[in-house]
């Protein structure tokens, strides 16, 4: 089998040259390049990383909005995870089959849907006022939409399942024996988990908060919608510079950058972490 | 476990369900609603569904949707086994240093993946062009085209590219796990190496295909981010429609479309576990569970006897496949066709047919959010329109970048309407690029029972008594236009002191949360539903805003005693248009006054045409058998006196235009 079929690999090392490397390269170049207005040519320059500092606020936003946004997923998301994992196998499989039906309906529907719910003059404002709750607080409407708790539920509610899928596909695949023997041992409930089951879903845990964290911090839609465009996120930095009112491809792939290079950082210190855990556990 | 906590657990793990379907459950009640709210209830109705099959831009959004999907996941299927077979039959240290890199689209934030690929494409345009110039210069065999714009094609290789590695994700283990002396046995025992590959390895590794082309459908279907950059002007996902339509007024269609794809869904959903149900009662009657419909079909067909029946049958799915796919596409190349670029809620639709059923001609008709934004879609490549609606400013800043094509004003005749008051204007001064489309005025929209009193100046809205309640426009032109005006200097200044003065007047109210949000063409549903109080929009949309205003909405216009900015927008043809001759049709047909009176009542923006706009008043009375309120009329065509205290927009330098930019994006910040 060796040696005589390593061509078939060929095709796709082009192709991942092509479509994955170049395009990364063809962005790094932007990013160092700007456009001179006169003869329209590519001048190389730090200009766009060295003014960055003034977009600061916004880095800061987009991360603080997406760390609040996967802790929040990660406590709803864990102990659905662990208690979907003690049903029975149909129980657990019409779960499954749940959670994974919204992701076929295109997200943008599932962001929209919470515009309706959340406006001034929405369902759930309607549902305050009719119960009185309005009159109590002694307001004409409760602010929601254009808020920043609005647009940490839009990311919660579309990439929770992002976080179960993970972590309980990871716990469902425990070793019942482990935990039978740390009873055995003397371990009580809580130990168990603590020392047991928690440190295994370890690697859902972090497959599922990458899977939340990276589309949370990049999102441009949900904060656009769900935000009213004033919880200007990195994505929507992006957006205006490409497609937006402000139009600067080289700012834009510099942010993109930027963000490439935290992100990736942040997974692999995150993974270390995670990994050196692991192995201490199982040792 | 002890039967209370599971309750509890039960309860929590039910209330995540309440949380992750209550919004598609009201999605779906008001797809059935009378009313074209997505928040009052008026009574059942079906007409939703009806407007939906009708939506021509909806369903082709559709189409382009699934026909996405389906390609990408097939061939990146194939592509990504074919690979990971690769992969395998490597060292593991190059193995594993190719893994590294099958990972980066996987990790990469989608804007990032959806950014570069939009760079790479555009570059590689641009390298396209100029060898394709040389080639066609050199010898004259074969003629390429020299223009490739963003579309279909570059949105099917994306989705590719970034499926290939979910499938090599899922193929890879079960590659892992097979015994590699199985294939060595088998091509021991006279097997060809093909025929181990469909004998032994294919059955081996199909869970881990089947799970890898479903994980890359479910990715191409909900994708919206990497479409959205890649896809350019003329192609539209369902994501992206909807996107479109959110900046819009987005009628419950959007709803009836959901609660279609989600009941087809479901319905797959149910078929497929009722089959599993009963596999698995079958196993527990017999033990021994027989083959399923699709094993016994798989291992007839891969009997020796089969064989050629087989290979003959994959040649011919695999050809009315691509003859549907040729067939589709090219019936579509072959019409011709004209690209028109517009802004949202800016045509009567029923114009496009007309004018396909009178000329053949299809027409692709896109919108755009804002003048700046339509500039970034011509900028970046992506966009292959042929007729463009810019208004004045956004006119000289085309020109002055050689984007703009002259007009051949003899196909044309229906300029001669064309009111001289709106010809040879500053954009334009000799009038050989543009045909003016309508004209107004940028004012005060307030809602009378959300305010104290009369508004009558810009003041409004920067004022914090109204905080929350506020619209502020999202184009940088409009938003600091009006704190210009406020502030008493002219809308083209180029004094950065003002425009920096200006600007902080906005940030400041910013600040203080005067502003519920940035929009476009939200703001029709926002004022129409009573959700917000004052917006500066323009006159025609505050018409149509007053047609639809919910109960205890009192909607009022008002040019404020600061002065506004009037406006003209006008058709244009981009440089290199590829449909020239279709786009002088349109813009001739879009001129005459039948057109024009059609626009007019059905947008209620004032026309250039000069009968159009005289006869409105009358024609409006033969319609609808009542007189047209001259009031209504007068905020349409605003007179003379009322022109005279306004301002029209001139292009600015670089410098203040960069300036603009510059404060815009800080706004957001």
């Amino acid at each position: 089998m060796r040696n005589n079929r390593g061509w078939f690999a060929v095709p796709y090392v082009v192709w991942m040259a092509l479509f994955v490397v170049i395009p990364i390269v063809i962005m790094a170049v932007y990013a160092f390049s700007i456009t001179d207005p006169i003869t329209s040519a590519a001048l190389p320059t730090l200009d766009n990383f060295t003014g960055m500092g003034a977009y600061l606020s916004v880095f800061l936003r987009s991360f603080w909005l997406a760390v609040i946004a996967t802790l929040v997923c990660l406590l709803i998301g864990y102990p659905v995870s662990y208690w979907m994992a003690k049903e029975g196998p149909r129980f657990q499989r019409l779960a499954m089959a749940l959670i994974m039906l919204p992701m076929w309906m295109n997200f943008l529907l599932r962001t929209y849907s919470w515009m309706s719910i959340l406006e001034n003059n929405g369902l759930l404002n309607q549902f305050f006022r009719a119960i009185g709750l309005l009159d109590l607080l002694g307001v004409d409407h409760l602010q929601m939409i254009g808020t920043p708790g609005a647009v940490v539920l839009g990311m919660v509610y579309n990439y929770l399942p992002f976080m179960i899928l993970p972590i309980y596909s990871v716990i469902v695949k425990l070793d019942g024996s482990l935990l039978e023997a740390a009873r055995d041992l003397g371990a009580d409930g809580p130990r168990v988990f603590r020392k047991v089951i928690f440190p295994l879903s370890l690697p859902g845990i972090l497959s599922g908060v990458t899977m939340v964290f990276v589309p949370s911090v990049s999102t441009f839609a949900i904060s656009n919608l769900l935000g009213g465009g004033k919880q200007m996120m990195l994505g929507d930095l992006i957006e205006l510079q490409f497609l937006g009112g402000a139009y600067n491809p080289h700012l834009g792939a510099a942010v993109a950058m930027v963000m490439m290079v935290v992100v990736v950082v942040c997974m692999v210190v995150m993974n270390h972490f995670g990994e050196g855990e692991e192995q201490a556990v199982i040792m | 476990m002890k039967r209370s906590s599971r309750v509890g657990s039960r309860i929590f793990i039910g209330l995540t369900f309440l949380f992750l379907y209550l919004p598609i459950l009201l999605l779906i009640v008001f797809s059935f609603n009378a009313g074209d709210s997505s928040a009052v209830w008026r009574g059942f109705s079906l007409d939703w569904y009806k407007a939906l099959f009708q939506n021509r831009l909806i369903m082709e959004s559709l189409y382009t949707t699934l026909l996405v999907s389906l390609l990408s996941t097939a061939i990146a299927t194939a592509a990504g086994t074919f690979a990971a077979i690769g992969l395998y039959s490597l060292s593991k240290r190059r193995r594993d240093a190719l893994l590294v890199v099958n990972d980066i689209p996987m990790m990469n934030a989608d804007i990032v993946t959806g950014v570069s690929l939009c760079l790479f494409f555009v570059a590689f345009f641009q390298g396209w062009g100029a060898f394709a110039q040389w080639f066609n210069g050199v010898q004259s065999a074969v003629e390429l085209p020299v223009r490739l714009t963003l579309g279909f094609g570059t949105m099917l290789l994306a989705h590719i590219a970034f499926n290939i590695p979910y499938v090599i994700l899922n193929v890879a283990p079960k590659l892992r796990q097979m015994d590699k002396n199985l294939v060595d046995a088998a091509q021991d025992l006279g097997c060809t190496w093909m025929q181990a590959f469909w004998k032994v390895i294919l059955p081996e590794i199909k869970p881990g295909i089947v799970s890898g082309a479903l994980i890359a459908f479910t990715m191409s279907i909900d994708d919206f981010v990497i479409s959205y950059f890649t896809a350019g002007s003329s192609t539209s996902t369902l994501a992206m429609r909807i996107y479109s339509m959110t900046k819009k007024r987005i009628t419950p269609e959007v709803n009836a479309v959901s609660t279609l794809l989600f009941l087809s869904v479901l319905a797959l959903l149910v078929l497929n576990n009722v089959r599993e149900i009963r596999q698995e009662r079958r196993t527990d009657r017999q033990e021994l569970r027989g083959p399923s419909f699709f094993e016994n079909l798989s291992m007839r067909l891969s009997s020796p006897a089969w064989k050629w029946a087989r290979r003959g049958g994959l040649a011919a799915a695999a050809c009315v496949f691509v003859a549907a796919v040729a067939l589709l596409t090219g019936a579509a190349w072959s019409q011709p066709v004209v690209n028109v670029c517009s802004w949202g809620e800016y045509i009567d639709e029923d114009l496009i047919t007309q004018f396909e059923d009178a000329t053949g001609i299809r027409v692709n008709y896109q919108t755009a959010e804002s003048n700046e934004a339509l500039y970034s879609l011509l900028k970046s490549g992506g966009a292959d329109y042929d007729v463009i609606v810019p208004s004045d400013y956004m006119i000289s800043q085309l020109l002055e970048e050689g984007m703009l094509e002259e007009l051949d004003y003899s196909q044309i005749p229906n300029f001669e309407k064309i009111d001289p008051r709106f010809r040879n204007l500053p954009y334009d001064p000799e009038n050989k690029y543009t045909v003016p489309y309508t004209w107004g005025t940028m004012g005060l929209i307030y809602n009378a029972n959300m305010v104290d009193g009369e508004l009558d100046s810009w003041g409004a809205l920067y004022d914090g008594r109204y905080a929350g309640s506020v619209l502020l426009i999202n184009n940088s032109r409009d938003a600091l236009g009006a704190a210009l005006l406020h502030l008493g200097h002219s809308v083209n200044t180029t004094d950065e002191a003002e425009i920096r003065e200006a600007f902080a007047l906005i940030s400041d109210a910013s600040r203080r949360g005067v502003f519920q949000g940035k929009v476009m063409d939200q703001v029709f549903q926002k004022m129409e539903g009573g959700n917000a109080a004052i917006a500066s929009y323009y006159a025609g949309d505050y018409l149509s805003m007053l047609d639809n205003q919910a109960d205890g909405v009192d909607l009022r216009y008002v040019i404020p005693e600061e002065g506004a900015n009037w406006f003209v927008d006008a058709m244009c043809v981009l440089k290199d248009a590829p449909h020239y001759g279709e786009a002088m049709q349109w813009i001739n047909f879009i001129a005459s006054t039948e057109a024009n009176l059609a626009n007019m009542d059905y947008i209620w923006y004032a026309s250039p045409n000069t009968e159009a706009l005289e006869r409105y008043p009358a024609w409006y009375e033969a319609e609808y058998g009542e007189e047209l309120d001259p009031e209504l009329y007068e905020i349409m065509a605003a007179p003379a006196e009322v022109l005279e205290r306004c301002e029209m927009y001139l292009v600015l330098p670089p410098e203040t235009r960069a300036l603009y930019n510059e404060l815009w994006i800080e706004l957001g910040v």
